[in-house]
């Protein structure tokens, strides 16, 4: 469904992603994993088409997405969260999600988007808050809006960036929950996590970025035994915990 | 609320309309001073307000519109005919500006049309056929007051019911989440340069039909009119002392703006400070509410209902 082919970005003097390729199969929950720095954020920057991709292929369904703009390739039903919430803070919560529900994939309209804007707040438990203004919101609200906006734009694909970062362990379950039940909608997902548990637990496919390059790329526990893994990412108390 | 908010607008375009038929020529003047000040105030509002690009070049949407309608109206093209090509020129330029003007962002994209505007003015300035720097005169007996006002008053309703569309269109959602966050607007889908293109040509497209008029009433025009920068500052000023960003700001704006200046004009010791009580006023506005009049008037709304 999405092939990553010899992805490589260059910031000036610094490689951030060099020659990374990699399939993503309809319905499957596609981990990324990796040090702080390791390209992970720019590699979701490159697939969206919110940076311009160095040399390398992204294709979608068979089409070349890697000249898109971003919002051209939301159309085509690929989104991202952000790792540092963006709300728009002027907004309610029902408005952050209605801007999405109207110029995301859908481009709904009048009580057609109304009635998406209510699903999907439903979905991600903030129905409670939907009048509020985004700027009163919690850091585990404010990660579910990204998550709102992005399954309001009716993705075939969402790129989830760190959405358990800064969450209690109740809310880390609550969002483990929810990305199980955003692929049982039929969307499929790529996350960015370093809740490694987290991952493995709702991963089937596992990807490990190390400086901009690929260390390993598998189903979960093969992936956690790799050698390089261990030592460039996990530390030795992950074997031991393990399985 | 609502509807008394309505009521009260119709009223005033109501008031407009058929004020002639009870004021004398003077306060018609200051009237379509208002309707002027209130339709660039509005325009600019599009673009600056409701999307956050704040531009200082719209005196070169006001000159070309201006000048299309002077130069065509010698050629013996009915003065009011020309305004829609006015329009289209104006709104044709703020796309060729806009293309790689919008690649830039916040005070970048901000001083780049102060540079736009000012070069403008120069071309105009040089260039044969605007008359250079002495400017170019409407053909004689092309004045008819009542028709302009008219005019002006239709286009400042026009306008301001605009505005109040596209805030509350899908359009304004678009603009609105632009301001707050360019970059998580486009990651939802919205295409930021069609929406800011599509803005800056309307309010572009607005301003050149009231600069044709501008020429129809003052029958003289010259680069140092038009274009002026001072002229540019004036419409970002009134949109910001009023609130940016809302329908009424611009109106509350104009209408401060234009009545100062009148206080200011008519007392001699203070005829030259004008532009000192302005940078004043700006100063505090940005300093204690930056929602300008509009904001002052939630937070009194607020006061009374707590």
């Amino acid at each position: 469904m999405l092939e990553v082919r010899r992805l490589s970005k260059r910031f000036g003097g610094l490689l951030a992603l060099s020659s990374v390729s990699f399939d993503v199969g309809e319905g499957d929950v596609f981990g990324i994993i990796g040090p702080n720095g390791a390209g992970k954020t720019t590699l979701f920057s490159c697939l969206v088409g919110a940076l311009r991709p160095t040399s390398g292929q992204v294709r979608f369904r068979g089409e070349r997405i890697d000249r898109l703009s971003n919002p051209a390739v939301v159309k085509r039903g690929i989104v991202r969260t952000h790792q540092i919430v963006r709300p728009f803070r002027a907004m309610s919560v029902t408005e952050n999600v209605a801007v999405a529900a109207y110029f995301g994939a859908g481009r709904r309209r009048g009580a057609d988007a109304e009635r998406r804007v209510r699903d999907v707040l439903e979905r991600t438990a903030l129905a409670d808050v939907s009048g509020a203004s985004a700027a009163t919101l919690t850091i585990g609200q404010l990660k579910r809006l990204e998550i709102a906006r992005a399954l309001a734009t009716e993705p075939r694909v969402i790129c989830l960036d760190e959405v358990m970062g800064g969450l209690n362990p109740a809310e880390i379950v609550g969002a483990m929950n929810l990305i199980r039940a955003i692929r049982d909608s039929g969307v499929t997902v790529l996350m960015i996590e370093h809740h490694v548990h987290a991952v493995v637990g709702v991963s089937n496919r596992i990807l490990v970025l190390n400086f901009g390059e690929t260390i390993a790329e598998g189903a979960p526990q093969e992936v956690l035994r790799n050698p390089a893994v261990v030592a460039a990412y996990l530390g030795d108390d992950v074997r031991t915990e393990g399985d | 609320m609502k509807i008394a908010a309505r009521l009260l607008w119709l009223a005033a375009a109501i008031f407009a309309l058929a004020a002639p038929l009870f004021l004398e020529r003077g306060s018609l003047n200051d009237l379509w001073n208002l309707a002027f000040a209130v339709i660039l105030a509005s325009a600019w509002n599009l673009l600056g307000g409701f999307a956050g690009q704040v531009s200082l070049g719209y005196s070169a949407f006001l000159g070309i519109g201006a000048y299309t309608t002077v130069l065509l109206s010698l050629k013996d093209v009915n003065p009011f005919v020309t305004l829609p090509l006015g329009a289209l020129l104006a709104a044709v330029f703020s796309v060729v500006i806009g293309l790689p003007a919008f690649r830039l962002r916040g005070p970048y994209f901000t001083i780049a049309t102060i540079g736009v505007a000012e070069a403008v003015r120069v071309c105009a300035s040089t260039v044969e056929f605007t008359g250079g720097s002495s400017g170019v005169r409407m053909p004689a007996a092309s004045f008819d007051f009542n028709t302009n006002y008219f005019a002006m008053i239709a286009l400042a309703i026009v306008t301001v019911a605009l505005a109040a569309w596209v805030k509350n269109s899908a359009f304004g959602v678009a603009l609105a989440a632009i301001k707050q966050d360019i970059d998580a607007a486009e990651a939802v889908g919205v295409n930021s340069t069609r929406f800011k293109l599509a803005a800056h040509a309307l309010s572009a497209a607005i301003v050149g039909v009231a600069g044709g008029l501008y020429a129809i009433d003052f029958q003289y025009i010259a680069p140092a009119s038009v274009f002026d920068f001072r002229l540019s500052l004036s419409i970002v000023l009134m949109p910001i002392i009023g609130g940016v960003g809302t329908v009424a700001g611009p109106l509350f704006g104009a209408l401060i703006v234009n009545t100062l200046q009148i206080k200011l004009l008519s007392m001699p010791a203070l005829r030259d400070s004008f532009l000192f009580v302005y940078g004043g006023l700006l100063i505090v506005v940005m300093l204690f509410e930056p929602q300008g009049f509009v904001g002052v008037g939630r937070r009194l709304r607020r006061l009374v209902h707590a």
